[in-house]
């Protein structure tokens, strides 16, 4: 039987894919903002930010009407719980794209700094971390999602090494501190997308298959 | 809007069963209404298709009026009103007839006796409630002997073949299993899009899944009319929050 409440949940699922695709495209645009020292597209980036927030407190009313009218239940619940959790994430991944192109004002200023290939290796594979994070969540793909998460530590020790080169500029070359200290704040803003996108993956296999992952909870139980 | 109600007032003798109700109830939504027992809640329904005047000593002031027409005006149709207000009750009351005479029945009532149109009728009525396709080929069979959903369904059906605008459902899944309720809740979502439908239900849970407004009853008084949305998150009056959250009733 086709369930009217059925239809609900897809709408819910509709919007939080469309704020994910929101999301992804401000990512991309605060990277290739970044790199291509482009301030026009700054505002863009507000703009896709505003339009995120007003989606996530949609999707927020969504989620809370349906579970307080149909008391859901097993998967369902587990889908509304775990939906409300990666509009939370989706919303933050937003702001820090918005952080990052926070930043493109204070690089343009300041003298250039060459050896942040870094950045931009792990640019690449934060937004496809976004990308599969998302997929795993359309496709209610645990193994995709657990993959996503294993890529993590490789984020962060991208991000060790950008902050290691970067403070080598800063102690040799003082007059691109400025510059310098901007990058380190991408990387940071960087490895925080990464971590959300970990926890949406959390949030796929919670909803799939009921298991909580995150802090170790599973190691620890047995 | 489609029935307004105000200051409406009913007394059993001089027991008052409902003290000043005023309400607004919207076109093609389901309104419904919820509240422990004895609270008035199916003495208002039956106050929208004059059922009430049946039973003898009641006594009502203040207005109802539907397409703004008070349906309490000495003027009005009863008749009129019952074909255009139709009414499903607690437990299925197929009549020991046909299950084509009984849809064939209120049309008959309203003196359609060509063959080919009530068969028409007969179709619609039981498509719109997704019941042609396994009974075409029983149309004669007792009505009697289908399930209490599908008797239910068929009451719905007979309803519907008069063209009735408003629908009042008392309690229509309390004879039916979880399974069986669900299809009928589903049938109601759908009915929508062409009637405006109020059911009184003791199931707040069915209220809050299918309603677009519901209202809360209590000793006869309309504590909070408003919408489901806004009854289940967020209840202005403490009373309601009582209720729907099981502190009582």
């Amino acid at each position: 039987m086709d369930r009217h409440f059925d239809e609900e949940l897809q709408n819910v699922k509709r919007k939080i894919v469309d704020m994910a695709a929101m999301v992804e495209e401000s990512i991309t645009k605060s990277l290739d903002a970044l790199k291509n020292k482009d301030l026009k597209m700054a505002d863009e980036i507000q703009e896709l930010d505003h339009k995120t927030d007003r989606l996530e407190i949609t999707i927020e009313d969504m989620c809370i009407e349906l579970i307080a009218r149909h008391q859901p239940v097993g998967r369902d619940l587990r889908f509304l719980i775990g939906t409300i959790k990666m509009n939370n994430d989706l919303e933050r991944m937003g702001d820090h794209s918005v952080n990052i192109a926070d930043c493109i004002k204070y690089v343009i200023e300041a003298p250039a700094i060459g050896q942040v290939m870094n950045i931009w290796a792990m640019a690449k594979i934060v937004k496809e971390m976004v990308r599969e994070s998302v997929q795993s969540f359309i496709d209610n793909d645990a193994a995709r999602a657990q993959k996503v998460c294993e890529r993590d530590s490789i984020v962060d020790g991208l991000r060790n090494e950008t902050i290691r080169t970067l403070l080598t500029h800063m102690l040799e070359e003082p007059e691109k501190i400025e510059s310098a200290i901007q990058y380190m704040l991408v990387a940071k803003n960087l490895e925080r997308i990464a971590d959300l996108s970990t926890n949406i993956c959390e949030d796929v296999i919670y909803i799939a298959q009921a298991r909580v992952i995150k802090h170790h909870a599973e190691n620890e139980k047995s | 809007m489609i029935i307004r109600t105000a200051n409406l007032n009913l007394y059993y003798h001089k027991f008052q069963a409902l003290t000043n109700v005023n309400m607004a109830i919207k076109r093609n939504l389901i309104t419904g209404i919820i509240g422990p027992s004895g609270c008035g809640k199916s003495t208002l329904l039956r106050v929208f298709n004059r059922m009430n005047e049946l039973i003898d000593g009641v006594r009502i002031t203040g207005s109802v009026l539907i397409d703004d027409e008070d349906i309490y005006s000495p003027m009005h149709d009863l008749i009129l009103l019952r074909k255009r207000v139709g009414m499903v009750f607690q437990r299925p009351n197929a009549f020991p007839l046909s299950i084509f005479d009984n849809i064939a029945y209120g049309p008959r009532v309203w003196n359609i006796s060509d063959k080919k149109t009530l068969r028409e009728i007969v179709e619609r009525s039981l498509r719109a409630v997704d019941l042609f396709d396994d009974l075409s080929s029983r149309l004669n069979d007792s009505a009697l002997a289908l399930s209490a959903e599908k008797q239910q369904r068929l009451c719905i059906a007979r309803l519907l073949a008069v063209e009735p605008e408003i629908l009042l459902m008392d309690e229509p899944c309390s004879a039916l299993d979880p399974i069986a309720t669900g299809k009928i809740e589903e049938l109601m979502i759908g009915l929508k899009k062409k009637y405006t439908i109020i059911i009184v239900t003791h199931n707040m849970q069915q209220a809050a899944r299918i309603a677009d407004d519901v209202g809360f009853m209590l000793l006869g008084e309309l504590v909070e009319f408003d919408t489901a949305k806004r009854i289940f998150t967020n209840p202005r009056d403490k009373r309601t929050f009582d209720y729907i959250s099981g502190r009582f009733g």
